[in-house]
């Protein structure tokens, strides 16, 4: 495979197989969970798009304030913080889908 | 998975190093004397990009900003307080920077039109990743 970028398969899954890589294993059965949970991974990308959006607010700050001249770069980084922010809805939104969901069962 | 949008970003720096490279020259077009007032005609620079953003991703930067060192256009101005002194060869004579506004026009046009491309890039970037939230929307 020729690849003089590295860009094939950079994101460390096999784009055919997204069960096949580098995962957490399954639980094995009720109060057997390894790795991290999903409330874990939730917090860990929470504070990725927290991070995100304040790079922007200082980029942006930066550059109002004469510090740097760099347009390109600080658009980037907003265009980066508001996608990240809209997929963090995305799965909050489904969350809650989930939440709904169960709340519906009768017992 | 910002890659492509990082990559684009490159690509617009280096374009507007390159512009303003290519501005320089064209305001120094008639300057004949360098900074501290000398008579040393303003050489032309330009860009030199190579790829990788200078830390190990892709993408690409300037390399370096070189200076042309071509010989001086040589103007018939003996009543300039610049010109070549008598009893030197080129006496009468002042140097000019050998710049042709013409190429450094035709530069800046293709340094834009480049600019453009990186900003299309970007944004077929940015809709793409859009585009694939929508899967989950």
């Amino acid at each position: 495979m020729n690849d003089p970028l590295g860009l094939i398969n950079s994101g460390g899954f096999s784009p055919l197989d997204p069960l096949r890589g580098d995962r957490p294993s399954r639980p094995q059965g009720p109060g057997q969970t390894e790795g991290p949970g999903f409330a874990d991974v939730l917090r860990e990308n929470l504070a990725q798009v927290n991070k995100l959006q304040q790079d922007a607010t200082t980029a942006i700050e930066d550059l109002q304030t004469g510090k740097r001249d760099d347009l390109e770069t600080v658009l980037a980084a907003t265009a980066k913080a508001d996608n990240a922010f809209r997929m963090l809805l995305q799965v909050r939104n489904k969350v809650m889908d989930a939440y709904d969901e169960i709340k519906q069962i009768r017992v | 998975m910002y890659n492509s949008l990082d990559i684009a970003v490159s690509g617009m720096v280096a374009q507007r190093t390159r512009l303003n490279t290519i501005a320089a020259n064209l305001a120094n077009q008639n300057t004949i004397l360098d900074a501290s007032g000398n008579p040393n005609p303003y050489q032309r620079r330009f860009t030199v990009f190579a790829p990788g953003d200078g830390n190990g991703g892709s993408g690409v930067h300037v390399q370096s900003i070189e200076i042309n060192d071509a010989p001086p256009k040589l103007r018939w101005e003996p009543n300039s307080p610049f010109a070549r002194p008598e009893g030197s060869p080129d006496a009468g004579y002042v140097y000019y920077p050998d710049i042709d506004p013409v190429t450094e026009q035709i530069d800046a046009l293709e340094a834009q039109r480049a600019y453009e491309a990186n900003v299309q890039a970007a944004e077929a970037a940015k809709s793409m990743m859009a585009q694939a939230l929508s899967i989950l929307a």
